[in-house]
C-alpha cells in the first residue's frame, strides 16, 4: 500500500482541494498543496529508507486484478531505477507548489500540479505496460492545460506543440505495447523482460523503434525537440522546473525501462547508431544553445544536450553506463531545476530573459547577487565540474560508455565543454558589466530599480544547491539506492538474450 | 531658467534614457542667476543635508586619525595600531577584528590619491630643498636609536623622506578635513534650527566657511624624545583653501583614480588619458551603482556613514523601492549631489567677481570662467543629478 498510497497522497490532495466547499484563497491552495506534497516526499523517502538495497529486484509490489480480459493489471513495484526518480518527482514536485506565488485560478492550478505528481509518480511505479502507458498519458492533459492558462504571450501555440508532439509519442507507445502484447501470445501487459524473447528480430526491432521514437519525443532527441524550447519558453517557472526536472525523465525511463529492458537483442543491434544519434543531439543541443539569447531557451536547448548523455550510456549498456544513466537523470533533475528556478527569479525581477538587455545583475546592491552566484554554481555543475553532482554523473557516463562507444563518448565530452561556454556567455551577459536592467521605454532611467529576493525565495535554489553539492562530494548516497539494480538490469538482459538464442555479444565489460 | 534646450547634446545613452539634460550655457545661466547646480527641491535639500550630516561626523573620525597618525605614528615600520587613535584596549581590538569601526582605510586611500595628483603648494614644498631641511632633523632623530630604520635609511636614503612626504599628506587632510567636518556639522545643525531652507543657502554657507578658513595656515610638526620637530613650518605659508582644499576638489571630485571599481580601463588601448591632468574619474564622474562592491573604496564611505544618516533621509531611502537594503548606493547618490553642492561653493567662491555684477567685461569673465569649469564637469554626473524622481 505503501507506493499506492505515494499516488493517491496528491491525487487525493488533489481531490479535495478542486471540491472544496468555500471559496479558496490562492494562500490557502498552495497551504494544501504543500501539505499534500511534503506528505508524499516523506512517504517516498520512508519508502528509501524501508527499501532493500542489496535487492537488484522489484520491491514492494502491488497488485491489484483491474481489467483482466484487456491484460491490465494495477501492478506498482519499485526497484533502484525507479526510486531515486519518485523522490526527484516527489522533491521538485513541492519545489514547483513552493514557488509558485499569486496565480489566477489558483483551485485549478494547484489541482494539475499535483495530477502531475501523482501521474509521474505513477509511471515511475508502474510495473505493467497500460498502466504505465495511462499515467504516461495523464500527465500529459494538466501539463497542457498549465502551459496554456498559465503560460506566457505564445502559450496557445507552445502549448498545441507540446500536445501534438507528445501525443504522438503516446500513440507510438501504445502502439509498441499493443504490439508486443499481441506478438508476444500472452495476452498480458505485465512488465517482464522476457515479453518479447518470442519475437524475431524484425518485429523486436520494429517495436523498439516505435518506442524509442515515442520516449525519444518526450526525452526530447534531435530532431524531435523542437516542442521543448518553445514549452519552456511560455511554461511558468515553476511548471518549467517540473518539466526539465521530471517530465522529460519519463522519456529516459521509458528508454531504459522498456528499450533495452525489453528489447535487448535489438538494442543491442541499433545501439551504435543509437550512440551516434546522442552525439547528435548532444552536439546540436549545445549548439543551439551558445545561439540563444533567451536565457530560458538557453537553459532548454541546454537540456536537449544533455539528456542526449542519458541515450550514449544507454546505448553502450554497460554495467557502469546504466548506472550514468540514472545518476544522469538525477543530475539533469536537479541542476536543470535549479537553473530554471533561477531563470525564473531573473524575469520575475528584471521583467526580461533577453539576453541583450540584461546586464551586471551582479551588482552587490542594486542587483541579484545571489542568483548570480547560485547561477554560477548551477553553471558549474551542469558542465561537470568536480565536486558537483554533475561531475560524477558525467563521469560515470564518459567512463561507462568509453570502452564500446570511444569516437562518440569523446565527441560527447566535447558537449560537456559547450556547456561551459553556453553558460559562461549567459553568466557574463547576464551578470557582469554594468547593471542595466530597464526596457527601452522612454523615460525609464537605465538605473531602474529592481526589488531584492527574499530569503524564502532563496530557500529552494539553496536546497538544490546543497543536494547538488551532496552528492557530488559523497555520491555514494545517490548510487547505493541504483548500484545493485543498474548492475543487474544488463545480465537480465543478456540472460533474456540467451534464452532467445542469440548470441550474447553485449556488454563486453560485464 | 532650466529649459530644455534644441542645442543640448544627446542623452548619454549609458545612463539614462530621455533624461533631461542642459547645455553648459544653461548651467551658467542658472549661476549667474544665483541658482544652484543641483535642482532646488525638498527632497533634494533634505538628502544633501543629511548626507553631508553624517559625512561630518565621519569626517570627524578621519581627521582625528589621520592627524593622530601624522603627529604619533611617525616613521613606524609596522603602525599595526595606527587606527586605534592611542586607545588600545582588548575590547577595542576585539571591536576591530569584528570590524565595528570606522574604515579609516577610505582616508587614506584619499591621503594617497592627492599625493598622487599632487597639485598646490603642498606638491612644491614637498618637493624642495626646505622640505629636506626640516626633515633630515626629523628623521636623524627617529633613527638615532633605531637600528633598523637608520640601516635602512642607510641603503634607501630617499624611503623614509618619501614616507615623511606621506605623512605630510596624512597631516594636510587631516587639517582640511577638520575644517570641513565642522563646517557640516554647523550645517546639519543649522538645518535642524531651521535656519536652511534651501540649497542655495547650503552652498552659500559652505562657501562661506571655506572663504572664512581660506587663510589658515597648514602646519605639521612632530614631537620626538622630547623635542619638536617642524615638518611644514608656519614659514612655508602653506593655508588651507590653495594648498589643500583646491587640490583636495581637484584630485577628489574632478581626477580621482582609475583603478577600482567594476569597468576596467585599458591603457594601451588608450583609455586612459596620457595626461594626468586630463583624468575624469573623480566623485563627480562616479558611477554610484558599483558602490556596496568589495574593494571599490567608496563603499568604505558610504559603508561608515549608514550609521550616522539623520532620520528624514533614513525615511527618504526607506520609501524606496529596495527600502534600506541598498543604502549605500542611495547613499553614494545623494553624496555626489552633495559634493556638486560644495565644488558649486568652490566655484563661486573662486569667481573673478561678484555673480551680479552689471559691468559687461566682468560678465564676459565670469562666463569665461564658469564656462572653464562646465567644460571639466561636461562628463560628469551632472545631467544625471538633474533628474527629479
Amino acid at each position: 500500500m505503501l507506493l499506492s498510497s505515494l499516488l493517491l497522497i496528491p491525487a487525493l490532495g488533489a481531490l479535495i482541494i478542486s471540491l472544496w466547499p468555500s471559496q479558496l484563497e490562492p494562500r490557502q491552495a498552495r497551504l494544501g498543496s504543500l501539505i499534500t506534497l511534503s506528505i508524499a516526499l516523506t512517504l517516498s523517502l520512508y519508502l528509501a529508507s524501508q527499501f532493500d538495497i542489496s535487492n537488484p529486484g522489484f520491491q514492494f509490489a502491488e497488485q491489484i486484478n483491474w481489467l483482466e480480459p484487456l491484460g491490465l493489471t494495477y501492478s506498482l513495484a519499485v526497484d533502484g531505477i525507479a526510486l531515486p526518480l519518485v523522490i526527484i518527482n516527489s522533491l521538485l514536485s513541492l519545489v514547483s507548489v513552493y514557488i509558485s506565488g499569486e496565480v489566477k485560478r489558483p483551485r485549478l492550478y494547484y489541482v494539475m500540479l499535483l495530477l502531475i505528481s501523482s501521474a509521474v509518480s505513477g509511471a515511475f511505479l508502474a510495473h505493467n505496460l497500460m498502466l504505465f502507458f495511462i499515467f504516461y498519458e495523464l500527465e500529459l492533459i494538466p501539463l497542457y492545460l498549465l502551459i496554456a492558462i498559465w503560460g506566457g504571450a505564445r502559450r496557445g501555440y507552445a502549448a498545441t506543440k507540446f500536445l501534438i508532439y507528445t501525443a504522438f509519442s503516446g500513440i507510438l507507445i501504445l502502439g509498441a505495447f499493443l504490439g508486443l502484447g499481441l506478438l508476444s501470445g500472452t495476452g498480458s501487459f505485465d512488465y517482464d523482460p522476457a515479453l518479447a524473447q518470442t519475437l524475431t528480430m524484425a518485429q523486436q526491432t520494429v517495436l523498439m523503434g516505435a518506442l524509442l521514437v515515442g520516449f525519444g519525443i518526450k526525452i526530447p532527441l534531435v530532431p524531435f525537440h523542437t516542442w521543448l524550447p518553445d514549452a519552456h519558453v511560455e511554461a511558468s517557472t515553476p511548471v518549467s522546473v517540473l518539466l526539465a526536472g521530471v517530465l522529460l525523465k519519463l522519456g529516459t525511463y521509458g528508454i531504459l525501462r522498456f528499450c533495452v529492458g525489453l528489447f535487448p537483442d535489438a538494442w543491442l543491434q541499433l545501439s551504435p547508431w543509437l550512440a551516434w544519434w546522442a552525439v547528435v543531439s548532444v552536439l546540436y543541443g549545445s549548439l543551439a544553445a551558445i545561439a540563444q539569447t533567451d536565457m530560458k531557451k538557453m537553459v532548454a536547448y541546454s537540456s536537449v544536450g544533455h539528456m542526449g548523455y542519458i541515450l550514449l550510456a544507454a546505448a553502450a549498456a554497460t554495467p557502469l553506463s546504466i548506472l550514468g544513466t540514472e545518476m544522469q537523470m538525477v543530475s539533469h533533475g536537479l541542476i536543470s531545476a535549479l537553473m530554471f528556478l533561477l531563470v525564473g527569479i531573473v524575469h520575475k525581477k528584471a521583467g526580461t530573459r533577453d539576453l541583450t538587455i540584461l546586464s551586471g545583475l551582479m551588482a552587490p546592491e542594486r542587483g541579484l547577487p545571489f542568483v548570480g552566484s547560485v547561477m554560477i554554481l548551477g553553471a558549474m555543475a551542469s558542465a561537470g565540474i568536480p565536486g558537483m553532482v554533475g561531475f560524477i554523473s558525467e563521469f560515470i557516463v564518459f567512463r561507462g560508455s568509453f570502452e564500446q562507444y570511444a569516437p562518440q563518448t569523446l565527441l560527447c565530452m566535447v558537449g560537456s565543454g559547450l556547456t561551459a561556454v553556453y553558460f559562461l556567455l549567459m553568466i557574463n551577459r547576464v551578470f557582469f558589466g554594468r547593471l542595466n536592467v530597464s526596457l527601452p521605454q522612454l523615460g525609464t532611467p537605465v538605473d531602474t530599480l529592481i526589488s531584492g529576493v527574499k530569503w524564502r525565495d532563496r530557500l529552494p535554489a539553496l536546497a538544490l544547491v546543497l543536494l547538488i553539492f551532496a552528492f557530488g562530494l559523497q555520491p555514494e548516497w545517490m548510487t547505493r539506492w541504483m548500484e545493485s539494480t543498474t548492475t543487474t538490469f544488463v545480465s537480465t538482459a543478456q540472460q533474456v538474450a540467451v534464452q532467445s538464442g542469440e548470441k550474447p555479444q553485449m556488454n563486453n565489460a560485464l | 531658467m532650466t529649459k530644455t534646450s534644441s542645442e543640448t547634446k544627446a542623452p548619454s545613452k549609458t545612463l539614462f534614457k530621455a533624461a533631461p539634460v542642459y547645455s553648459s550655457s544653461d548651467y551658467i545661466d542658472r549661476l549667474v542667476a544665483g541658482e544652484t547646480l543641483l535642482p532646488e527641491t525638498p527632497e533634494n535639500l533634505k538628502e544633501v543635508v543629511g548626507v553631508l550630516d553624517a559625512y561630518g561626523i565621519v569626517l570627524d573620525a578621519y581627521s582625528i586619525n589621520l592627524n593622530y597618525i601624522a603627529e604619533h605614528q611617525f616613521l613606524k615600520l609596522v603602525p599595526i595600531f595606527k587606527y586605534f587613535n592611542g586607545e588600545i584596549t582588548p575590547q577595542k581590538i576585539l571591536k576591530h577584528l569584528w570590524h565595528d569601526r570606522i574604515n579609516y582605510e577610505y582616508a587614506e586611500y584619499v591621503m594617497r590619491t592627492m599625493m598622487w595628483h599632487g597639485g598646490g603648494g603642498l606638491e612644491t614644498y614637498l618637493d624642495s630643498d626646505d622640505f629636506w631641511a626640516c626633515c633630515s632633523p626629523a628623521i636623524q632623530a627617529k633613527i638615532r636609536l633605531n637600528p633598523i630604520l637608520r640601516s635602512l635609511n642607510a641603503t634607501f636614503p630617499n624611503f623614509l623622506p618619501e614616507q615623511v612626504r606621506q605623512l605630510c599628506y596624512y597631516s594636510g587632510l587631516g587639517q582640511f578635513w577638520r575644517v570641513m567636518s565642522d563646517a557640516f556639522m554647523y550645517l546639519a545643525r543649522s538645518y535642524n534650527q531651521g535656519k536652511i531652507k534651501s540649497l542655495a543657502e547650503v552652498v552659500a554657507l559652505v562657501k562661506s566657511e571655506l572663504v572664512a578658513n581660506a587663510t589658515q595656515p597648514i602646519t605639521y610638526s612632530v614631537e620626538i624624545g622630547g623635542t619638536q620637530y617642524d615638518i611644514i613650518p608656519e614659514s612655508v605659508g602653506l593655508t588651507f583653501l590653495p594648498d589643500t582644499a583646491v587640490p583636495y576638489v581637484e584630485t577628489i571630485f574632478l581626477r580621482g583614480a582609475p583603478f577600482f571599481g567594476t569597468v576596467s580601463y585599458n591603457a594601451q588601448a588608450q583609455q586612459v588619458p596620457i595626461d594626468q591632468a586630463q583624468f575624469a574619474y573623480g566623485a563627480l564622474f562616479a558611477d554610484p551603482l558599483p558602490i556596496g562592491g568589495a574593494g571599490i573604496p567608496p563603499t568604505l564611505l558610504m559603508q561608515d556613514m549608514r550609521h550616522y544618516v539623520p532620520d528624514y533621509l533614513r525615511e527618504i531611502y526607506q520609501r524606496s523601492k529596495r527600502g534600506q537594503d541598498d543604502i549605500r548606493v542611495q547613499l553614494g547618490q545623494s553624496f555626489q549631489k552633495s559634493m556638486f553642492c560644495v565644488t558649486e561653493a568652490a566655484v563661486r567662491g573662486m569667481m573673478p567677481y561678484a555673480p551680479d555684477t552689471e559691468d559687461p567685461k566682468e560678465q564676459v569673465l565670469n562666463r569665461d570662467y564658469l564656462s572653464g569649469w562646465m567644460k571639466r564637469l561636461s562628463e560628469s554626473r551632472l545631467d544625471v543629478v538633474q533628474i527629479k524622481d
